[in-house]
This record gives structure tokens, C-alpha cells and sequence, in this order.
């Protein structure tokens, strides 16, 4: 008897049952491409595609390459030639292109933060297709952690290879006898099943800003909106951040508060809110930011005073390398070269490097645990639009934090915003907070 | 007042793009891609050009019009050659008389955006232990192995969008956005293959894409099809 292979529509579905609500998926290779169509839209993934689009969204290129490399993608699903007994994937046949180096359409998608593969467990002359090593070179490095072939799933350790699912009709053994590597079999061997579970993803919209930020812990760092003055900052959650208390924090900002000091537009006997809120509450410990004093000497800003008391630390960043840094750990970029401040204070105990006859510098990438913006608008998916100025740091902060909390004026439905004009897509918006009816920013 | 950023045509948009230039050129597999321009290229009769694209496969006109003119000497590319048999980029390649450079995507727009960003250089943790690493500085930066890749700057870009006013802010459409958008800022000319051209105010600046100050020439498209 000849035991049956699955075929590519049922092999997707099994695919398909990986993906978890509200995620974000990169697929390639026709097999996996199959899966997108079989997730429900009220399931809310996101799905990316390299040519530069996210779901309905359209993106720049390199947005989309900082999007995996950034941590952003929660699973890629790719079809692969070969697949080895350590998680390191071949996506083409030696044929299928030629040159040293063939084909780069993979390399990325094996950044994401899970790595699938489905694969043909066996080619056309029924030689396995996982191995102890790769015969084919190599797409990803150790990256896969799940294989799903057309009789069996497998996970994938250190140790090695786990079979924990067989198609129907075929045992341990069948799937031993046509695997090019060792397998241990999982206590909890079953049959593949192919409903794709429906699900929703988990409401992303918070009350209010105390409990968006009720879980920001001591110690933390945070990325806090905003360029000089009340514009373009989450007022209400720094009110909140100072009612929880969260102490010894770093801020990464591009002041370290001063709209109290510059007073733009506030009203006659009323005070700005801004940064000084949490340092006069003893909650900072360090600021990295770009414009840290006040720009008038006899009204000194509250971190200022609190920095000539020792109090708090301070990274004077410029202006334009504090963006970048904020984008390069948004996107997955560790360490880069700029040119600005070479030869200045700014580049003390920094590596130099002369490039094409100018001196760089190099600069690290910033993350957070949180950070805390503004924007206009959001729908209920986070994804956000920003009027005027006020979209100032609050784009470029977004992707870098592990918690992202956003303020809006208002939150619509998803498809009410124009995905042309959505300047932050909500895979980069964790939390959503609707700043209170009559909340002005200032106290 | 500033001389006006649009041209008469394709033609005269393009008419200087030289011998042994470096052209990034926008679109995906052929979709969403300047096809006027790089028509109107094509007809010049340049040599030697170094092209960078997102790809050259799946009837992808645009570059192969290019190739086949004998325009081309290199191509950087994370997919260059087709993958069925007869393909031209493939064929020239083979007899030595195409260079190829093949570039993971996400390295390749990043390499772009480093060069238009006035970056240096970038630390990626992209193609470790892959062939896309190898012959490359390798360097663990923040306990994470990362490859050392340089910019990728162009003499020109060829691009399109769905609209433009006169000053050269742009718009696009769907997923014309992509490399399009990706490509503009990392050359020193940038001309821009447009549906539509209207005056500075009628694009609402929440909507711009790409400002102004990264686009040097404006053609109108041509509705005319190419090959």
C-alpha cells in the first residue's frame, strides 16, 4: 500500500493554523503564499510583502526590510528546498538560478522572529529533503524553529529534530525511513489537523493612561515625544506616567522638557506640561536627548536644576543622529556611520572611520521598553495619522519600543483611515489611548 | 525663480544620462516601474550603465529593454536572473558580458536609503552565515553578529508616481510606493515619470511622500506601451 501525501492546499492550512491573531506575517514561495488566503480578515494579520506593502498599507522598500530586521514580524512562512537537523534553510534547487549567489529573495524573511518552512518532505528522485547538512547553500541560519512537510511536522531544538504530527495514515517510522536525519519522536505524537482556528486579535484600545501604563516598571527606558514646545505630546500619558510613580527611569527625547519654560501659546497663570512633571517627581535618572536646557538662562528647565544637583544623568545626542539612532533600532540597524560631530566633544570614545574622505562616527540604534506618543488619529488597528508638526519625533519612535502607547484625539474604525495617508502602521502600536474630553496639556 | 523641474518628454528628461552611469531604477519585477524613461534610455544607446533594481524576472520589460539595447554592463540586484530557461540577463552573464551583484532586498533599499541619508555605512544583522555575508567585514555589535554594508549611491534614479506638482513633491499609488519611493533620495539626479502634474498647494502636504527636494525632473508618462 502507498501511503498518501498531502497536498499544497492542505499543507497551507496546517501552515495557516501557526499564525496567531493580530500578528505579522512575511510569506514567500507558492506553498506559503497559499496561507494568506486561507486567514480570515478578522483575524487581523498583517501580512508583508517585500514589494512594499502591508496588508492594504503600501510602504517604502526599506521600511519593509526594517520591518523584519526591526523584530516586527512575528512569523515568515517559507517554502525551502532543503531544510537541516539545526533550523538552516536552502530556498532554491541548485537549478533554479544560476551564479555563486543566485537568488537574495529569502535572506530577510529568515530575520523574522519565528522562521516555518514547508517543504516537500521528499524531491522528485524521493531523496529527503531535511538533512543532517545542507547539500544546497544556505538562506537562513539557523533560524527555523517548525517544519511542516506533506506527511509530518517537526519542531526544531539545538538537540535536534522533534517529530510531533503525521499525516494521516502514516506512523513514526514511515516518516523515519524517508528523513535524511535523526528524529525523536514527541510523547505526544498525533495526526495533522487542517481547520484553521478562527480567532480575534486581542482589543488594542486602553481606557485611559493609566492603564495603558500600568505595567511601565522602575528601571525603564522610554521614548517620549515632542520637539520644544506643547505640540505633539502625549500630555496625558506623562500625567499618568507621574501618577503611577515608575522611578528611576532613562528618557530618550529630543528635549528633556522645556515647553514649561518656553511658554509657547500658554495661557495666562497656567503651566505646560512636558518632561519636568516626572523629573521634579525624582522619576528620572538619565536623559538622552538633544536639547536638554532651556533656551534662556535665567529660567533654567526643571532637569537642568536637577542635573546641577547631580541628580540625573545626561547623553547629549544631535538632533539629527538622535532621530537616527531612534530609527536604526526601530529597523534592525545595530551601528551605523554619520558624519555629524566628528572631530567635536560628541565624538569622545566614539570609533572613528574615514569613508571616501570624510571622517564618520559611529553611532548605536536606541530601543525602549516603552514608547509614549502623540497622534491625531488612530483606528482601533493603530494605525495612526499626525497633523501638522506635530508628527515631529512620534513616527520615528514608534517602531523602536517593545511597548508603544499612542494619545490620539480621536480613534475610528479600521478602513475609515486612508491607508495612503497612514503615516504609522498599527503594527508599530501596541496600546491606544483617547486623550480625555477638555484635556488642554497644561496644568 | 527656480527653472521649472518638468521636461517636454521622457527624451529630453534623460538626455544626459552617460557612458558608465549608475541608474536605480523603481518598481517590482517590472510593475509600477518608469517605463518612459527607461524607454526613452534605452533609445540613447548608452553603454556601460550599472542598473539597480528590485528584479529583472517575471516579464520584466523595463531593465530587459535595457539589456537588450546593450545598455547594461552591471546589474546589482537581490533577483536578477529569471528562472527559466533563454533568460537574456542570464545568457549575457554566462559569456562575460554582464556583471552581477546579487544584494538581500532589505540590504539593498537600506544600502539606498544610507546613501540619500548621508550614512556612512550600516551594521546589519542580515545574511550571517549565509554567502551573503562572506567577503564582508563581520563585526559583533551589541552581542548581535552583524555584516558591514556600504552605501549604494546612484548618478541617477528613474522612478515613478502617480502625481507630482510642479516643485517635484510626490504621491504615489498602492504599491507603487515601494522601491520607487525607496530609490528617489540616493541619487544625484533624480527624474520622477508622473500620471499626473499639478500645481504647488493642490497635493495636501499630509499626503506628500516624497518632498520636493529629492526630485530633480519631472516627464509626464507615457500611456504608450513599451518594447
Amino acid at each position: 500500500m502507498t501511503l498518501e501525501r498531502l497536498d499544497a492546499l492542505s499543507v497551507a492550512r496546517r501552515a495557516a493554523a501557526e499564525i496567531i491573531p493580530g500578528s505579522v506575517v512575511a510569506v514567500s514561495g507558492d506553498w506559503s503564499i497559499a496561507v494568506a488566503d486561507l486567514v480570515r480578515e478578522d483575524k487581523g494579520v498583517w501580512f508583508l510583502r517585500a514589494g512594499g506593502t502591508l496588508s492594504d498599507l503600501p510602504i517604502n522598500a526599506a521600511d519593509a526590510g526594517a520591518i523584519l530586521r526591526g523584530g516586527n514580524v512575528d512569523l515568515s512562512i517559507v517554502q525551502a528546498a532543503q531544510v537541516d537537523s539545526r533550523g538552516s534553510f536552502a530556498g532554491y534547487h541548485a537549478t533554479d538560478y544560476p551564479g555563486p549567489q543566485g537568488h537574495a529573495g529569502l535572506i530577510d524573511l529568515a530575520g523574522a522572529r519565528r522562521v516555518v518552512t514547508v517543504l516537500p518532505h521528499n524531491g522528485a528522485d524521493r531523496a529527503p529533503n531535511i538533512l543532517d547538512t545542507l547539500t544546497l547553500p544556505p538562506d537562513g541560519f539557523r533560524c527555523v524553529d517548525t517544519i511542516i512537510t506533506d506527511v509530518a511536522v517537526f519542531r526544531v531544538a539545538d538537540t535536534g529534530l522533534t517529530l510531533t504530527e503525521v499525516a494521516p495514515g502514516w506512523s513514526a517510522e514511515d516518516i523515519r525511513a524517508i528523513t535524511g536525519t535523526e528524529v525523536t519522536v514527541a510523547p505526544g505524537l498525533r495526526e495533522m489537523d487542517f481547520t484553521v482556528p478562527p480567532g480575534k486579535p486581542p482589543s488594542k484600545v486602553y481606557a485611559d493612561g493609566p492603564s495603558a501604563i500600568a505595567d511601565l516598571p522602575d528601571g525603564a527606558t522610554v521614548f517620549i515625544d515632542g520637539f520644544g514646545g506643547p505640540g505633539g505630546m502625549a500630555h496625558h500619558l506623562l500625567v499618568s506616567l507621574r501618577d503611577r510613580g515608575s522611578r528611576n527611569l532613562t528618557i530618550v527625547s529630543n528635549t528633556a522638557g522645556i515647553a514649561r519654560v518656553v511658554s509657547f501659546g500658554t495661557p495666562p497663570g497656567r503651566t505646560a506640561i512636558d518632561h519636568s512633571v516626572l523629573v521634579e517627581n525624582g522619576q528620572v535618572a538619565k536623559a538622552i536627548a538633544s536639547f536638554p536646557v532651556s533656551p534662556s538662562v535665567s529660567r533654567p528647565s526643571e532637569f537642568e536644576l536637577a542635573y546641577r544637583r547631580g541628580e540625573v544623568d545626561l547623553e547629549l545626542v544631535p538632533q539629527g543622529t538622535l532621530a537616527e539612532r531612534l530609527r536604526a533600532g526601530g529597523a534592525g540597524i545595530e551601528a551605523f556611520y554619520t558624519p555629524t560631530g566628528a572631530g567635536t566633544l560628541i565624538a569622545e570614545g566614539k570609533e572613528s572611520r574615514v569613508i571616501d574622505g570624510r571622517e564618520y562616527i559611529l553611532e548605536h540604534g536606541l530601543r525602549a521598553d516603552f514608547a509614549l506618543i502623540r497622534a491625531h488619529r488612530a483606528d482601533t488597528r493603530g494605525n495612526l495619522v499626525y497633523r501638522g508638526t506635530s508628527r515631529n519625533f512620534n513616527a520615528v519612535m514608534a517602531p523602536g519600543a517593545r511597548v508603544t502607547v499612542v494619545e490620539v484625539d480621536q480613534i475610528v474604525q479600521p478602513g475609515e483611515l486612508d491607508p495612503e495617508a497612514v503615516v504609522t502602521p498599527g503594527i508599530f502600536v501596541q496600546r491606544i489611548v483617547r486623550r480625555p474630553d477638555g484635556f488642554t496639556g497644561y496644568e | 525663480m527656480a527653472s521649472s523641474k518638468l521636461y517636454d518628454s521622457a527624451a529630453a528628461a534623460v538626455a544626459d544620462i552617460h557612458d558608465s552611469a549608475t541608474v536605480l531604477l523603481g518598481g517590482v519585477s517590472g510593475t509600477n516601474a518608469p517605463t518612459a524613461l527607461v524607454s526613452a534610455l534605452a533609445d540613447r544607446q548608452v553603454r556601460g550603465l550599472t542598473c539597480v533594481c528590485d528584479s529583472t524576472y517575471y516579464g520584466a520589460e523595463v531593465l530587459h529593454r535595457l539589456v537588450a539595447a546593450g545598455c547594461v554592463s552591471r546589474i546589482i540586484s537581490p533577483a536578477p536572473f529569471g528562472s527559466g530557461q533563454g533568460d537574456m540577463v542570464h545568457e549575457l552573464w554566462r559569456s562575460g558580458d554582464l556583471a552581477i551583484e546579487v544584494v538581500p532586498w532589505g540590504t539593498l533599499a537600506e544600502r539606498m536609503r544610507s546613501a540619500g541619508a548621508g550614512i556612512g555605512g550600516v551594521f546589519l544583522p542580515v545574511g550571517i552565515g549565509t554567502r551573503f555575508a562572506e567577503g564582508k567585514e563581520i563585526r559583533e555589535v551589541n552581542g548581535v553578529e552583524c555584516v558591514f554594508e556600504p552605501p549604494l549611491r546612484g548618478d541617477f534614479a528613474l522612478i515613478r508616481a502617480n502625481r507630482a506638482d510642479s516643485v517635484g513633491n510626490l504621491v504615489y499609488e498602492g504599491a507603487q510606493r515601494g522601491w520607487n519611493s525607496a530609490v528617489v533620495s540616493a541619487a544625484r539626479i533624480a527624474i520622477a515619470e508622473v500620471d499626473h502634474v499639478v500645481e504647488p498647494g493642490d497635493i495636501d502636504p499630509e499626503q506628500v511622500i516624497t518632498p520636493g527636494i529629492f526630485v530633480n525632473r519631472i516627464a509626464r508618462a507615457s500611456s504608450a506601451p513599451i518594447g
